[in-house]
Formats: C-alpha cells, structure tokens, sequence
C-alpha cells in the first residue's frame, strides 16, 4: 500500500501511507499513537502499583524488612545509567532534528550501550539476589519468623516488577538498534524521521518506571 | 472513474473480488477485509460459547441436574462466560462493524495504522487458539471471573493457559482502540467536524477509551494471577499476607468498564438504525454524544458495586453505589433519544429496525434492574443469585447481540453487496426476541425467590421456572441458527445491492457496495450535518431495494 | 543547537541532583507510613523527563490529552482502590486461626 513520497530538499523517499495526506499528517498520528499506548503503559504498571501499595499497607514491618535485604547501590548506579541514557537519546534527537545524521547514530549507540549496561548490572545484582537467598521459593529464605510473610511480598513484587521492566528495556535496545539500522541506511534526516522520535518515547517511557520502581523497591524500606 | 456510475465491473474491482487468494487475505493490511476475517472468528466463537450454555440448560432441566458430575457443569459455565466475554462480546461490534465502517464514516481510506489492526487479528486469533486448548483438554472451573485463592491454591484445572488467552486477546483489544482513537483524530475527511459525526463514531471512541485505559489492568491482574499461581506467591492470598479483595478491585476496575465496552458499540449501532428507518433526524444529537462521553468517563467509577458483599470498606461501597446510581443516567438519555426519534417518525419495520425495537425493550428491562443491584441493600439479597444472570443477559445478550445482528444486517448491503432475504431476516428477530424474553424473565424470578448462580442442582420448587428457561433457550438458539444459513445464502443468491439500499445519509453510503479498496474514488468533503433525514414527500415512492 | 544541549544537560544535572537527594533522604530516620514521601522528588524526576526528554510541551494537542487521561485514569485507580484498604473495618472471627 505504500506509495513513494519525495521528501523536500532530498532525494531519499520514504513511504507514506496512502491514507494521509502528507508524511508530516503521518508523523503526527504516530506521535499520537505513542503517547496513547504510554498511556496505556501508565495503567498497566499503575496496577503493579496499587498492588504494592496494598501489600505494603497491611505487611509495612515486613514488606520493609524485606526491602533491607535489596542491593541498593547496584539499583542506584543503575538509576543514573538510565536517566544518563535518556539525556543521549533526547541529545540524539536534537542531532538529527539540526540534520546531524552522524551525531544522532553516536548518541543513539551511546543510550543503547548503556541499556545494556544497566542490564548487565541488573543480571549481577539477580544473582547476588539468588544467592543472598531472596529468591521467593528459596526453602531457606533469608528473612525468618513474624516478618517472613511480609517479606516474601515484598521479592514477590522486587522480582515481578524488575524481570517485567527489564523486558521492557530489552524491548526498547532492540528498538533503538532497529533505528540505528535504517539510520546507518540514511533513512533519516531534519525532514523525516518520526521513527526516531517515536522510540524516543518508548525510552524514556521506560526510563520513568524505573524512576517510580525505584523508590518502591529500594528506598521507601531502606530504613535505617 | 466517477463514482456516479456503478456497475458489475466494479463490484469486480471492490476491496472483495480484489485478489481473491488465501495469501491475499491472511496478510491484508486492509480495514474492510480485516473486519471480515474478524466477523467469521467472532462467529465461530459464538458458537462455541452458544453450545456450552445449551449443554447448561439441558442440565438444569431436572433438579438433581442431567450432567453426571457437577465439575462438568462448572466447566460448562466457565467456558461460556469466558468465551462470550473475552473472545465475543468485547471485541464484537467494534472489531467487525467499527473496523468495516468507521474509516468509511468519516471519509477515511484506512485505519490511522493497518498492520497494527492485523496484529489485532492475528493477537486474538493466538489468544483464542489457546483459550480453546485450555477449555477442550480439561477445561477450567472457577468461573469466568478468575478469582483467587479459588483460581490459584484449588483449581486443577488449566487457569495458565487460560489466563495467557485472555491476556493475549486483551491486547488485541488495545490495539484495535489505540487504531481507532487516532483514526477518529487524524484521518477525518475534510468538513467531518467533531459534530458532523455520526453516534456510532462517537460510541466507538468511547468504546476505545475504555479499551485502552481499562484493559491494560486486567492484563496486570492475570499477569500477577499467573505469577501467584506458578510460583504461589501470594499478592492475593490472605494467607501469605495479601488481599483478596485486590484482585477483586483490579479485576472490576477492567470488568466494570468491560461491559460499557460491550454495549456502548450497540447504542452506536442503533443511533444509526433508528433514525434510518424512523427516517428522522436523531432526536437531541448532542445529548447522545455526551451521554457517550460521561458513560466513559463515569463507568470507571462504580467498579465497587460488584463486591458489596466481599467484605470492602462500607465507605467505599456507599460511594460506588451512589455512583452507580449516576451511570444509569446517561444510559436512560439515550433510551428517551431513540423513542423520542420514533415519535412521529415514518418508520420501517425491517430487519435491522426489528432488532433496534427489540434492543430498546430489553435493553430497558436490563438497565432497571441494574439500579436494584447497585442498590446496597437490595444488592446483599440480590447478588450470587439469577437475578444477577437475568439482569446481565437482558443487556449484554438482549441488549448488545440485537445490537449485533441489527448492525449486520444493517451494514450486510455494504459489506457484501448482496441484500439478505428480509423476511427471513424479520423472521430471526421475532424468534430472538420472543426466544430470549422466554429463557431470562423466569430467571428473574428465579433469583429473586433466591436461586444461587452457578450451581448443577436446585431444590425442586424451581423446577417449572428452569424448564421454561431451558425450552426458551431452544427457540433462542433457533434464532441464531437461522442467520448462520440465510446470511451466507445470499452472499450466492441474495439480489445485488445498490450504494444505498436503505436511503441512509452516513457517508458509508456515498460509496458503491462493496466499496473499493480505496474506500473513496475521490476524498468526500462533508457539508452537510448528522441524520439529515427529511420528511418523504409521498410514503409510496420510497421504495428501498430499487 | 549549542543552547538546545547545554539545557538539556542541564535538565540531565538536575536530575542526578534529585536522585541523589532522594538516596540521601532515604538514609533518614522517619516513621514507617511516612516513608512513600520519599516518592516526591520522583515525582519532579517524572515531569523533568515528560517535559524537557519527551518534549510533551511541544507535542500534538491530542498527545497531550492522551496524558492528561493517563494521570486522571491512574489516580482513579489507585484513589478509589486504596480508599478500600484505608477505610476497611476488620472483624475478628472468633476462633479463627490461619495457621
């Protein structure tokens, strides 16, 4: 269905949809598109949220003790990693809205090589976690007695919330490597490339869940 | 080509006789063939969902039960509950009906993204793939509300798969809102105002605001369900420090909002029937829209009125209640619109129109009675009982399936370009609408003298009111038997439709039938308002099927 | 081009600069219901992002009603729903042991 469309001031084409009227109309329902399906991620991680709100609410001695147990520099570093690698892709994307195809390309490699990285730490810090016996089904789980329940909530929710983030992330590297592809094709340019901006809110998008999990999982029980 | 003149030749050129190949179909990306391939999984589904309830009503019809084990019974139910919900009624109209008409309504050649629309499908069709695994190797008996600690410390049956089904199914859901709400944003042809849009548009955007906000929580819930059930972890078990009662608030916070998604598309479906055949302007065009909007906005709301008797917070059930008591209002404004339309209107009795009388009823009794059931104290008697079951079956099947098969009929001409034999078609709603009232009112009196929901024996005092149920639910399902021969007759031997079969004035009607792939041969420009239906000079001369 | 990155870097430094206060004040002592204040200065972190990353400021109008509805959906789901928790009344059940 696609149909070449000239593109002002180049001699790429790129395909517009036949049921817009222009690639700027096509543009701007994606960016809609984006933003509504963030607004779809809101709700979903906004039940994670209430769970854990409830969880806490009638466990707090014991959904805190549980959180003592976390590795929290490891989850902090990683706090920095990700807001860092948001501060490149959005660096990125002033890049190429100027026409800098090459800037944009390095700083895009910039924010997926620390996605990695945080999820290499996060890997180090599960099995740290594995082997501090934090593990839910560990029969030998580290925290005992009275405040056992509440802390097998609390790495009920640690593992849940942290393995679902991590898949969203892995999901937003493979994204980003994907526009980096097209953009070594040079697919894009200040012109067109909604792509770019589109995964750019994926990735912050994910950014910002960490900022809330964060807290949840690494502070709110850090007491001292 | 002017799309003045039509002609066999361009029926053969229409999105149908495009390429007619396998392939051609499977990887469409276009809106009008994707609604069909949807139209023909829906049905199936139907079906599957129909047989099990006539395997409940065969049971219930001696009261120490015709099935040999009641674990048998519980699956029944729970397979009809959960395959008319997740892979039926929620996506029914919008996802045939909405697909097929909403670019054409507002003069668009293709939803805003067509391969997300695929992946709708293709979602739906992995999900419910599943789902009927799970429900014909061993099946699942808790119910189609998946509750704990039921659900995940007792059950042995297939709740895993079950649950990835339903969640698999649920983002097809989304993607089909997501794809609506921007269409209905961004692709409006040019003079389609906000207020030159027909109901049906407005129902489906409300529709997709529920779909998209509503429907990633329940993925949450059966997400956490899953996890709690293989690992037996416990957010929702008492026992290890949970609450039950979440799940109960996150299931609802879906479900509530899930049976606005279900039948919001059929206040849209008969907002364009009613006016049609009353051949009227829509009575208060601007109350219908708000009352579309508020019911989005106020069904998230009342979630709690499902659960006066879990044990939540009084407080929270005296707000939910009164809250409740507010959602009936905007429902009851678009009952008074559709009468107020028929009021001195030249109405028609076909088919589509018979469905839409049919729906107004039932839909009526269906409503009142859910203002018993928000009421707190009337609820604590009322609830766990067939009362409950009466009251959603008169809006979700009276309701929202006329809705259906009145939308399809109504649309059949456009979708197929053949017009289906009308009086088999008045003879199917008679039968549907005669069949349903003679299987739910006895279960309302059946549960207001306090038979429980979801039992396979009753004392046998019910016995006379079961019987009559069960003997309605026959002529019921002959009912919708009978468009499953008549409908794909005529797709061989039903007269050719015209553009505009029924003088209808939706833009989906400038087009010729079946419409091109391109939906326009030139992009419309809209000048004229909503239902601009005038007085017919002389009642004679109109003479639909010309 | 120059001005765009030095404000951006500078949202990135205000960032790290609330992360790091939001470690600090989770080493302090504070009541245990109290301790969900923390979240605040995740909060800010939140808008920092949506507004200066995600330039929502400058996004389509309807992206920024599609926000809009995310928050308003969101604090009906966890308003309503831990209005529950918050106001429920426990009965004890005589006699009744879990374990």
């Amino acid at each position: 269905m696609a149909e070449p469309a000239q593109l002002p001031g180049s001699a790429l084409t790129v395909p517009q949809e036949f049921q817009y009227s222009s690639l700027f109309h096509q543009g701007e329902a994606a960016i809609a598109g984006i933003w509504l399906f963030m607004a779809q991620e809101c709700l979903f991680f906004g039940a994670l949220f209430l769970t854990w709100i409830y969880c806490r609410y009638w466990n707090i001695a014991g959904f805190d003790a549980g959180s003592a147990e976390t590795q929290v520099w490891i989850g902090s570093i990683n706090t920095g990693i990700l807001l860092t690698s948001s501060f490149a892709y959005a660096s990125a994307l002033l890049f190429i809205r100027a026409g800098g195809e090459r800037g944009m390309t390095i700083l895009l490699g910039v924010a997926a090589f620390l996605g990695i990285a945080f999820l290499c730490l996060k890997g180090y810090e599960w099995h740290l976690d594995f082997d501090d016996h934090t593990w839910v089904l560990d029969p030998d789980f580290k925290v005992k007695g009275a405040l056992q329940g509440g802390a097998k909530l609390f790495w009920s929710f640690y593992w849940f919330g942290t393995v679902l983030h991590a898949a969203h992330l892995t999901v937003g590297i493979g994204l980003v490597a994907y526009v980096i592809e097209r953009a070594r094709r040079g697919h894009f340019s200040a012109a067109y490339h909604t792509p770019v901006e589109v995964i750019g809110i994926y990735w912050s998008f994910v950014d910002i869940v960490w900022i809330i999990l964060w807290p949840f999982i690494y502070l709110i029980g850090r007491a001292p | 080509m002017s799309s003045t003149v039509i002609d066999r030749r361009e029926i053969a050129e229409s999105y149908l006789g495009e390429k007619f190949t396998l392939r051609s179909w499977l990887l469409t990306t276009d809106h009008k063939r994707i609604a069909v391939l949807f139209l023909i999984t829906i049905t199936g589904f139907f079906f599957v969902g129909g047989i099990a309830a006539a395997f409940m009503r065969w049971n219930l019809l001696v009261p120490e039960g015709m099935l040999r084990s009641d674990e048998t019974y519980n699956r029944l139910f729970t397979m009809h509950g959960v395959i008319m919900v997740w892979f039926f009624l929620v996506p029914s109209i919008p996802v045939t009906l909405g697909n097929f008409c909403i670019p054409l309504m507002i003069g668009a050649r293709d939803l805003a993204f067509p391969k997300i629309n695929l992946m709708s499908w293709y979602l739906f069709v992995t999900g419910g793939i599943i789902e009927l695994y799970a429900m014909f190797v061993g099946g699942v008996d808790v119910g189609w509300t998946f509750y704990p600690t039921l659900s995940t410390n007792y059950s042995n049956g297939f709740i895993l798969l079950s649950v990835l089904g339903v969640f698999m199914s649920g983002f097809s859901s989304i993607a089909t809102g997501l794809n609506f709400i921007v269409t209905i944003h961004t692709l409006r042809a040019p003079g389609m105002t906000w207020t030159r849009l027909p109901v049906f548009i407005w129902s489906h955007y409300s529709v997709s605001v529920l779909y998209v906000l509503a429907t990633p929580v329940l993925a949450m819930t059966l997400a956490l369900l899953f996890f709690e059930r293989l690992f037996g972890v416990g957010p929702f078990d008492p026992q290890l420090g949970g609450d039950l009662i979440l799940f109960q608030h996150l299931f609802w916070f879906y479900s509530h909002p899930a049976v606005y998604i279900m039948i919001l598309p059929g206040f849209g479906v008969i907002s364009e029937i009613i006016p049609c055949f009353s051949h009227k302007r829509l009575f208060g065009y601007e109350f219908v829209v708000w009352a579309s909007i508020a019911i989005a906005v106020i069904s998230f709301f009342v979630w709690g009125h499902h659960m006066f008797v879990s044990g939540q917070s009084l407080y929270a059930s005296v707000v939910f209640s009164l809250m409740s008591y507010a959602v009936a209002v905007p429902s009851a404004i678009k009952v008074f619109n559709w009468v107020g339309t028929m009021h001195k209107g030249f109405i028609r009795f076909d088919a589509p129109m018979l469905y839409a009388i049919g729906f107004i009823g039932l839909f009526t009794s269906g409503g009142l009675t859910g203002l018993w059931l928000a009421c707190l104290a009337a609820d604590v008697h009322l609830s766990q009982t067939y009362f409950v079951v009466a009251h959603f079956h008169y809006v979700m099947v009276g309701g929202m399936v006329s809705a259906f098969f009145g939308g399809l009929h109504f649309w059949w001409p456009k979708i197929t370009g053949r017009l289906y034999p009308e009086m088999w078609g008045r003879a199917a709603a008679l039968i549907i609408f005669i069949g349903f009232n003679m299987t739910f009112a006895p279960q309302y009196i059946l549960g207001y003298t306090g038979m429980p929901r979801r039992y396979a024996s009753y004392p046998p005092k019910f016995q006379v009111l079961n019987v009559m149920s069960s003997a309605g639910a026959s002529v019921l399902a002959l009912g919708y038997l009978l468009p499953l021969f008549y409908l794909p007759w005529s797709l061989f031997r039903g007269p050719r439709a015209t553009a505009n079969p029924w003088d209808a004035t939706g833009l989906e009607w400038q087009t010729s039938s079946p419409p091109p792939t391109t939906n326009f041969y030139a992009t419309p420009v809209v000048t004229w308002e909503p239902y601009d239906y005038k007085p017919p000079e002389r009642l004679e001369q109109r003479d639909y099927h010309g | 081009m120059i001005g765009r990155i030095i404000g951006l870097g500078f949202a990135w430094v205000v960032l790290m600069a609330l992360a790091g206060g939001e470690f600090l004040i989770s080493g302090l002592r504070m009541p245990l219901p109290n301790r969900p204040l923390i979240l605040l200065p995740a909060g800010v972190m939140v808008l920092i992002v949506v507004f200066v990353f995600m330039r929502l400021g400058r996004a389509p109008l309807i992206a920024r009603g599609f926000a809009v509805a995310a928050i308003f959906w969101l604090i009906l789901l966890l308003g309503l729903g831990s209005m529950d928790a918050l106001t429920r009344n426990l009965w004890l059940v005589q006699g009744y042991n879990p374990h």
